[in-house]
């Protein structure tokens, strides 16, 4: 295996990490000792098939869950000594998280649903207001959206919402889950172009996705299956979304 | 938690409410009637309380009345032997009967009381002289009548000083009633309005002096025998004795101890009234906890994803305790203000006691303490009902937000 980027610091490492999920006596075994880490500036993707562990393989990058067995080390901290407020307070400071179904809250408006992460922040709202702005023109909102409602948006545009809610607090690292899963090709174009300049502007992306032409999109490629990465691979820039969008 | 973020969570947590705000309205409204009955309740058998008591403690805390007990008639003996007693500082015979007076073309009922005047204004102390003056010892067709006989309710007067007026009142022959008579007796005085009062009412009463009692109503038995204690504190030592000389030939009562009696029979009220209106919290607990709970589990992703964005447990717990102290605010407040109304109109509606056929019209007895404690006790409910949800919302794991069903 060859390992890319070796002089730059890993920002989340895996080691050896275990996950089970015990439902009702039966155990299942979602991730068999992983190894896996993303340094700063990637830009990389995760592709396997249905239940191979993907999503809970971003749930431990993301902080979200605990491991069975293993050792999580973010931005140099061992994650398991953290308490459940340290976990969380990294969670809103230093991730952003994307999902494939959104996860906008209806009865707020746009503007208030990108605010959400400064909340815990205690930030003044003038302050609050500026990032939130900032943060919709990085990934090409306008600005009439801020006082819809999510779901008077398309797909698309709802999509960029929820990425303008992951970055408006400046995260190291964004995590997305599938995020075209849910929309048609000119909309996942959109949205995959944005991460990609976000990653341009110095923000780690990770990205869960089935379909190649987002995963070539990418700097790097891994592969999961049954709980275990089994390659990382190169992606071919002709295959990928934008590269094949634009000849249309 | 800054100001900024407290500020950030009520907004919150209006939303929230605002969402399902049919369910969070019927929630409040089951909230705010614990308020409602205990502060309308409380209020006017406070108000009905302090009133009576009120009345009675000016009527005079020193004062006695002596009433003879079926077949058993007060002698000059009995007055004698009452004068007697050291702690009393006077005691007078009186007369009392009901009559029916021509007034225009109605005709209205009245009580009569014959009694020495000094006795009855030293006795009701805050009885007053609008117009007139107190009839001399020898003014024996002259009376002293209440507001309400002189004016009518409208406040329309009806009669001025030296009108006579003409009174029917039952024939008494032998101790027994044998038919009607009419009186006429002249205007010497009209009182103040006094408001009611238990066992004399001064408003609707014609006063007489006992020569007039006993001649012009042609009555040889004294009704009772009205006595002044020399200072309060002697009021049981007289009514002790009076009670083991005389058994249960005379009824004695002493002003002082039904104010006592009254107290303690509201207190026993409050109580009543203050447990019924628990249920109604408890009711109201129930209630919030239900809508929260079923709130909670509807916003599990929601809350999963504000959980993955980086809210702390204690922050959810936090914004959704909001949610459910917030109903029980404004449940408190909605509760609190129409129990105050209710209490307003439930009181102005007056209270008859039936018997002494009397019907007096108490405000209700609204304090801050009475406010304040109910707005605690309701904005617990909204605590205690929402604990359990919130709690388990902050327990909800931020890997729901990933998950897609
Ligand atoms: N909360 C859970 N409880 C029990 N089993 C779970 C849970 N979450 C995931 N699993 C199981 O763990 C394995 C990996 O699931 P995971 O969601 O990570 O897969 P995935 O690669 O994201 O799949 P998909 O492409 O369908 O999203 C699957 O077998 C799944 O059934
Ligand atoms: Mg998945």
């Amino acid at each position: 295996m060859v390992v890319l980027n070796s002089a730059k610091t890993a920002l989340v490492e895996l080691v050896d990490v275990c996950k089970e999920y015990r439902v009702g006596g039966v155990i299942t075994m979602a991730l068999k000792n992983v190894n896996f880490k993303v340094y700063e500036k990637d830009l990389v993707a995760i592709m396997g098939p249905s239940g191979s562990g993907k999503t809970t393989l971003l749930n431990m990058l993301g902080l979200l869950d605990r491991a069975t067995s293993g050792k999580i080390v973010f931005d140099g901290q061992d994650v398991s000594k953290l308490s459940d407020r340290e976990l969380a307070n990294l969670r809103n400071t230093k991730l952003g998280f994307v999902f494939q179904t959104f996860n906008l809250i209806n009865r707020l408006t746009v503007f208030e649903n990108i605010e959400l992460p400064l909340i815990p922040k205690g930030l003044p709202r003038n302050i609050r207001a500026e990032m939130v702005k900032d943060a919709l023109i990085k990934v090409g909102g306008e600005m009439e959206w801020l006082k819809k409602r999510p779901n008077q948006l398309s797909g698309g545009q709802q999509q960029r919402v929820a990425i303008a809610r992951a970055i408006v607090g400046r995260p190291a690292i964004i995590l997305a889950d599938e995020p075209t899963g849910n929309l048609d090709r000119m909309s996942a174009k959109t949205v995959i172009a944005t991460l990609l300049e976000l990653n341009k502007e110095g923000h780690t992306v990770v990205i869960v996705t089935h379909d190649p032409e987002v995963a070539n999109c990418t700097q790097k490629i891994y592969v999961i299956r049954d709980g275990t990465i089994v390659g990382e691979y190169r992606p071919n820039p002709d295959e990928s979304l934008i590269r094949k969008l634009s000849k249309d | 938690m800054n100001p900024y973020m407290i500020l950030d969570f009520i907004r919150l947590s209006l939303k929230a409410l605002s969402e399902r705000r049919v369910r969070a309205l019927l929630t409040t409204v089951g909230i705010s009637i614990g308020p409602l009955v205990l502060v309308m309740m409380s209020s006017v058998v406070g108000g009905y309380s302090d009133y009576i008591v009120e009345k009675v403690t000016s009527l005079g805390q020193n004062a006695i009345a002596i009433f003879p007990n079926e077949n058993y008639k007060i002698s000059d003996e009995d007055l004698q032997f009452v004068r007697s007693i050291p702690e009393v500082a006077k005691a007078e015979p009186f007369y009392s009967i009901q009559g029916v007076l021509k007034r225009g073309t109605e005709e209205i009922k009245v009580s009569i009381f014959a009694v020495d005047y000094t006795l009855l204004f030293e006795a009701i102390g805050s009885l007053k002289i609008s117009e007139g003056k107190i009839p001399s010892e020898t003014e024996v067709l002259y009376s002293i009548v209440g507001r309400k006989i002189a004016f009518k309710d409208s406040g329309e007067r009806c009669f001025t000083l030296n009108d006579v007026l003409t009174i029917d009142v039952p024939r008494i022959e032998g101790g027994k009633i044998t038919g009607k008579k009419s009186l006429n007796i002249i205007l010497g005085a009209i009182l103040e309005e006094y408001g009611g009062a238990l066992i004399v009412d001064p408003d609707s009463t014609i006063f007489l002096s006992p020569e007039a009692g006993r001649r012009l109503l042609g009555m040889r038995d004294w009704s009772g025998i009205f006595v002044l204690a020399r200072d309060p504190s002697f009021v049981r030592t007289i009514v002790s004795t009076l009670r083991s000389k005389y058994e249960d030939r005379l009824r004695v009562i002493a002003f002082s101890a039904i104010a006592e009696t009254i107290s303690s029979v509201t207190s026993a009220i409050d109580f009543i009234n203050f447990s019924t209106s628990l249920s109604a919290f408890a009711v109201a607990v129930a209630g919030t906890a239900a809508t929260m709970i079923t709130a909670v589990m509807e916003r599990t992703r929601e809350i999963g994803v504000m959980k993955a964005i980086g809210y702390t447990n204690s922050q959810i717990l936090f914004m959704v305790l909001l949610e459910s102290i917030m109903m029980s605010l404004i449940g408190g407040l909605v509760g609190i203000s129409l129990g105050v109304f209710g209490a307003h109109i439930l009181s102005s509606r007056g209270l008859s006691i039936r018997g002494i056929e009397l019907t007096f019209v108490a405000n209700p007895k609204i304090t801050s303490n009475l406010i304040v404690q109910t707005m605690l006790l309701t904005i617990s409910v909204g605590l205690v009902g929402g604990a359990l949800p919130a709690y388990r919302a902050s327990k909800i794991p931020p890997v729901v937000a990933l998950r897609y069903e």
